[in-house]
């Protein structure tokens, strides 16, 4: 008998516990530990903040779902890990502490043969002096609750505006490094047609800061996309929708302070500006979760396991970006030191950013960090998944699912406003995410064709589509496996 | 405001039938770009 055990139930997670339950006999025993009581389906988080979907519409209970499916759960947070056990107990263990319940605060040694730890990034709003979602006019939508929080101060300044107030808006990134701009950029787009629809855009001036050096960029780098019968680099594509839309814009801005109604940020040009608001949404840079590691005797072997997030098989050597290949991105997911632990999704370290590095005259960086979407979150989960099964049919087998990012393409539905009629979405494949400039030397590191965007009312149904897809999937409903990452 | 996207393609993003034929091609281009696998990229 074997057990695995999954740190976090999003959608890496999930998806590696569901894959394993499914393809493992019951003599073996999968087993999540995840401090959250409920799986939520993070790309519709957009939508509760316009408050077109409530909470309930993306989320659903875990426990009654895993104990249906014989998938051991446990409602608790990992603290430190032991991957070579510790003087008392043989075996490698994690370190939990439950969250709910009657055994709330109790810590437990969850051991393992297998460990994959999903357990994503930390929202790491301490970073930017005085961001906290809800406070100084500022919110969130990383998560439902922030999402739902920041849809009650919208809808309150959409009265106001009702009542003649002139409002600014103010959406983007909360910090130099912060990554996610994809989110940020759907729901200024969302934010914009709602205030269409309560006929008060005119009452509006909506601004999106960010620490892009150019509009489009993403974090990976922007792209050269098909686009019709055309051929339109991302930035081209963003600026036209934000210009018909009458979105102001403010780029390579690090926001390095919020205060009630201000935000303060450094320019790559050097100087330090602020940008007033009524209503912002910022998303705060990621950061691992600081967990500790420690060998047999209880010496500190945090370095062997992390690096911020978890360690895992990517090369890196600190090079320049001229010399960053896509060779230098993970395959299997598995950490180096321990070959029965993985990282897929947003848990493992990236070996350097996608997008090119830039700091401010003053030496801040100012660089958007790497996305890891829903897509390859699933997809490298599921190959982790793969590789445990094969490894405990054959222990000494060499992995053969692998996944880099660099050979990998992705699908990026982003709603620009919501409505079975006016609703609106931007369609954007890329392949591969991290661009392959010896694979793709006249076309910026992709394949165009695959690299494509297309915007229309057919996106936004394609994005909804995904998302009741994915929720089906997600509670492991009948045949749910036939649905691809 | 500047208006960037011309009427007739603004006619043609939110026409229902013309974006139906689009949503099935969309999702169909999707489900073959993820279906279309991937790999390792060190031992090309």
């Amino acid at each position: 008998m074997t057990k695995i055990v999954v740190l976090g139930a999003g959608i890496a997670g999930h998806v590696a516990a569901s894959h394993l339950r499914r393809k493992l006999s019951k003599e073996h025993e999968v087993v999540v530990v995840s401090p959250n009581s409920n799986y939520q389906w993070i790309p519709s988080n957009i939508w509760v903040g316009i408050g077109r979907m409530k909470p309930k519409d993306l989320i659903f209970p875990l426990a009654p779902l895993y104990a249906k499916k014989n998938i051991d759960y446990k409602q608790a947070k990992a603290i430190s890990f032991y991957p070579e056990g510790d003087t008392d107990e043989q075996k490698p263990y994690v370190l939990a502490e439950y969250v709910a319940g009657d055994e709330k605060g109790k810590k437990e040694k969850v051991t393992y043969d297998y460990l994959i730890n999903a357990t994503g990034p930390k929202l790491n709003f301490g970073a930017t002096e005085g961001l906290s979602p809800g406070n100084n006019k500022a919110h969130s939508v990383c998560t439902y609750t922030h999402a739902q929080e920041a849809w009650v101060a919208l809808e309150e300044a959409i009265q106001q505006m009702k009542q003649g107030k002139k409002t600014k808006i103010l959406i983007g990134t909360g910090h130099a490094k912060a990554t996610c701009q994809g989110a940020a950029f759907e729901y200024i787009l969302n934010v914009e047609q709602e205030l269409r629809r309560h006929k008060v855009r005119d009452m509006a001036e909506i601004t999106w800061i960010s620490n892009e050096y150019q509009l489009g960029d993403f974090g990976m780098d922007g792209m050269l996309l098909s686009y019709g019968s055309n051929i339109l680099k991302s930035s081209e594509m963003v600026e036209m929708i934000f210009e018909d839309r009458g979105i102001n814009w403010i780029l390579g801005a690090g926001v390095n302070k919020v205060e009630d109604g201000v935000a303060h940020y450094e320019t790559l040009d050097g100087e330090y500006k602020q940008e007033t608001y009524d209503f912002a949404m910022l998303i705060p840079s990621f950061s691992g979760h600081g967990f500790k590691a420690f060998g047999k005797n209880g010496e500190d072997i945090t370095e062997r396991l992390f690096k911020g997030f978890m360690i895992v098989d990517a090369d890196y050597t600190p090079k320049p970006y001229e010399e960053w290949t896509v060779q230098d991105w993970p395959e299997t997911y598995q950490n180096p030191s321990y070959a029965n632990i993985f990282a897929p999704g947003i848990a493992f370290a990236p070996p350097h950013g996608i997008s090119k590095p830039r700091k401010s005259k003053n030496g801040t960086d100012i660089t958007p960090a790497p996305p890891r979407t829903g897509m390859p979150s699933g997809i490298t989960a599921k190959l982790v998944a793969d590789n445990i099964i094969e490894m405990i049919k054959n222990p000494n087998h060499e992995l053969h699912h692998k996944g880099s990012m660099g050979n990998m393409g992705a699908a990026c539905i982003a709603s620009a406003g919501f409505g079975m009629t006016k609703g609106s979405g931007i369609s954007i494949t890329t392949y591969p995410i991290v661009p392959d400039f010896k694979k793709y030397p006249d076309t910026h590191g992709r394949k165009l064709g695959k690299t494509f965007g297309s915007i229309g009312l057919a996106g936004h149904w394609l994005k909804l589509a995904l998302h009741y897809a994915f929720i089906y999937k997600a509670k492991m409903k009948p045949f749910w496996w036939l649905i691809p990452e | 405001m500047t208006q960037r996207i011309s009427k007739y393609k603004r006619f043609m993003m939110m026409n229902p039938i013309v974006q139906f034929f689009k949503f099935i091609y969309l999702s169909l281009k999707v489900l073959v770009i993820v279906a279309g696998g991937h790999g390792g990229t060190r031992k090309a």
